[in-house]
């Protein structure tokens, strides 16, 4: 009896990890936000960096973590607050920007009453923006949660060099278990994790389609249109079908505009929130600043020149990971642009398949996947022989990532404007020409976003899955190559250098692909393909 | 001719009240889509999607996209979608309620000539209108629907010469007839 109630109170404990990030990414994204609204400049460098910073796989902020929390804090609580801090970072950005979005797009009427009736920061906040957040807040929560979750079950236990660090939860226990042998023990905590799995994964649901019934505008029509930020696109099924703020979210596709405000009493306020900005983004700044220069005083000049001799290999290790991450990316595509297709036009199918689509992505990858390499390894090592990692890696990528370019997809379609299925049925398109010259134009923001996501998703697989030392029954999964397990083996051997320096390569080519590729795409997909610009209703 | 209707068909072809265009293709593309179950040779297909272009006014704006034309002229290149597919019936669901109304009133006239042009295969076409000045100006029969749920309440057949002018005493009678009919609302109230 006592360890079934061992592995409910584990799996209490990394779940109230998990909502003590979300409860603090909504409660700073509120704060942030509304600085942002109220100061250019602060909005500029908190975008920016919120945007950057995002599309950084969260293996990135590991350097920071083991040398901040864990060497400068240590003990008990630098050993919590590191991995707390690891799920914040995969969970706050999309949380911010949502609440970002949110607070751009509240409707210039709601404000000016807003305005007029002299609310002041606490009122406009408790009356207008904290609710017209809720909806988005709510639309971001089962994704935040399953994120959440995926890294949090790896995050509780971690190791440098020699040392092992480890938190008491539901992750560091089946580890703990499957290290042991004790595999039947591990399944049934597994089994426990699923079930209150499932139960938040339903109460989140509700959640959000309450909330878009409380809070959702019947028209959500706004003159500050958004450019800014990323197409928020990581909803659950159900609010989307509530025609939740994220069906239309492809309205918000010119740049933003200040709102002019003539009454000179108003323009002081702006000035002072104007002031608290500068200040908060220019110690952001600095913030920065002095980490990078602290980092690069404390390595030796030998070390640097062994790691700058070293980045052509680097660079060769993240080419071999980004076509992993190809390779995922487009298999998820793929199966997701028929799938997802597919179910949206067998309603009923659709009604069963979406919640446990959902529920499924919301179990954390990392927790089963030791069970699953040990049940199939030796059915699929004499087919695949040496492929066998590869494949597994691959494997596990895929399971990490594939529900984000899914369910954007799947979204982008539910969200196509009634008018394009009947002009499809009335011209009798074939299943090929629905799919290029409508379905698939039509969702293209959609896919873009999702795509963005199953990209960043992807590295978080590729990371744990590269070097897995004692994955099942002593074995260890581990590639040929590639950048994610060079970090491993570095951070294993404690060369923490290394780890940084790799982290940091990593950290740039992100950003460049980033910058150029994948905004740009986003750029193209707000420019052509926006399905509803196509129906036109003076 | 003469088959039952089973399933949408191109050729029963419906004119959205949202006027629904492609914005990731240009107007000729959009009216190519029309084609596309004809199965035709792609020079064919461009002969016949520009002429009908050409058809609704709309030469030389075949390489514009939709979000580069007014609304008046999205409807037409929707109307040349509908008309490529050659079809027998035209099913327009208040095809001018989102234009202005200098526009509509020239899209009806085109609509008008082009509904009795040699050039298309259309033997009729079905409008839903709120606009009585519309429906005497452009119908040969008009059936009145009113009340809650909505009903026939009248069927009025309008026998006036083509081209038809408003200021004709009995354009002006019909429209009295269909005014009465429409007024007032009539509401079947649920008994306690």
């Amino acid at each position: 009896m006592i360890f079934p109630l061992l592995a409910l109170l584990a799996v209490g404990v990394t779940v109230g990890r998990v909502f003590i990030t979300i409860i603090l990414s909504i409660v700073t994204g509120w704060l942030l936000g509304y600085l942002a609204l109220k100061n250019r400049a602060f909005e500029n460098v908190y975008i920016s960096l919120s945007e950057v910073l995002e599309s950084v796989p969260v293996i990135s902020f590991f350097p920071v973590v083991l040398i901040f929390f864990v060497s400068d804090i240590g003990g008990f609580l630098g050993t919590q607050l590191a991995v707390i801090f690891l799920v914040f970072t995969a969970v706050v950005w999309n949380i911010w920007m949502g609440i970002y979005q949110a607070f751009k797009t509240v409707p210039e009427n709601l404000n000016e009453v807003a305005e007029n009736l002299r609310l002041g920061f606490l009122g406009k906040m408790s009356k207008l923006y904290i609710p017209f957040s809720i909806p988005r807040i709510a639309a971001n929560l089962i994704p935040s949660f399953a994120d959440a979750m995926f890294y949090i079950t790896v995050s509780e236990v971690f190791s440098v060099g020699n040392s092992n660090y480890a938190v008491f939860g539901i992750g560091s226990l089946i580890s703990r278990l499957t290290t042991l042998g004790l595999y039947n023990q591990a399944l049934y905590a597994l089994g426990i994790l699923a079930v209150v799995v499932v139960f938040i994964t339903f109460g989140l649901r509700e959640f959000a389609s309450f909330s878009v019934q409380r809070y959702g505008l019947d028209t959500e029509s706004s003159n500050k249109a958004l450019r800014r930020g990323r197409f928020r696109i990581r909803y659950s099924a159900k609010v989307s079908n509530a025609i939740a703020p994220v069906s239309k979210l492809a309205r918000y596709v010119t740049r933003s505009k200040t709102v002019p405000v003539d009454v000179d009493e108003e323009k002081e306020k702006v000035r002072q929130w104007g002031k608290i900005g500068i200040v908060i983004a220019a110690l952001f700044l600095l913030g920065i600043s002095y980490s990078v220069f602290t980092v690069i005083r404390s390595v030796s000049p030998q070390t640097w020149s062994f790691l700058i001799s070293s980045t052509p290999y680097d660079l060769v290790l993240i080419g071999i990971d980004y076509m992993r991450v190809g390779v995922i990316s487009v298999v998820s595509l793929l199966i997701a642009i028929f799938v997802g297709y597919w179910l949206s036009v067998h309603e009923r199918t659709e009604r069963v398949v979406i919640p446990m689509i959902q529920t499924v992505a919301s179990f954390p990858a990392p927790a089963y996947f030791p069970l699953l390499y040990g049940a199939t390894y030796s059915i699929l090592r004499p087919v695949l022989g040496g492929f066998t990692s590869e494949f597994y890696v691959l494997l596990l990528g895929f399971i990490s990532t594939f529900y984000y370019v899914f369910y954007s997809y799947w979204m982008g379609i539910k969200n196509m404007p009634k008018e394009y299925w009947e002009v499809m049925d009335n011209l009798n398109l074939t299943f090929w020409q629905r799919l290029r010259r409508v379905v698939i134009p039509s969702a293209m923001p959609y896919i873009v976003a999702g795509l963005t996501s199953t990209v960043n998703s992807a590295w978080g697989g590729l990371a744990i899955g590269e070097y897995w030392p004692d994955i099942y029954d002593g074995r260890t999964l581990e590639v040929h190559q590639g950048l994610m397990k060079e970090l491993a083996l570095a951070d294993s051997q404690g060369n923490l250098a290394l780890v940084g320096w790799l982290s940091i390569l990593f950290a740039i080519i992100v950003v460049i692909y980033s910058l150029f590729f994948t905004r740009k795409l986003m750029d193209l997909a707000r420019q052509k393909y926006v399905a509803e610009e196509g129906i036109y209703a003076a | 001719m003469g088959k039952k209707v089973l399933h949408p068909t191109p050729r029963i072809a419906l004119i959205h009240q949202s006027i629904a265009t492609f914005p990731w293709l240009t107007a000729l593309e959009n009216v190519k889509l029309g084609l596309k179950y004809r199965k035709l040779p792609k020079e064919e297909e461009e002969k016949i999607a520009r002429k009908m272009l050409e058809l609704v006014g709309l030469q030389g704006f075949e390489d514009f996209y939709p979000k580069q034309m007014s609304g008046g002229m999205r409807q037409r290149v929707a109307i040349a979608r509908a008309l490529a597919a050659d079809p027998y019936v035209l099913l327009m669901d208040e095809p001018f309620a989102h234009l202005d109304e200098l526009t509509a009133e020239g899209l009806r006239q085109e609509i008008y000539s082009t509904i009795f042009s040699e050039d298309t295969s259309l033997k009729t076409a079905v409008m839903v209108s709120h606009n009585m000045n519309e429906v005497v100006e452009l119908s040969d029969k008009v059936y009145v629907l009113n009340g809650s749920p909505a009903t026939v309440v009248g069927e009025v057949i309008i026998d006036l010469e083509r081209p038809r002018n408003p200021k004709d005493p009995r354009f002006q009678e019909y429209l009295d007839t269909l005014y009465k009919l429409l007024t007032p609302v009539k509401k079947r109230v649920k008994e306690s």
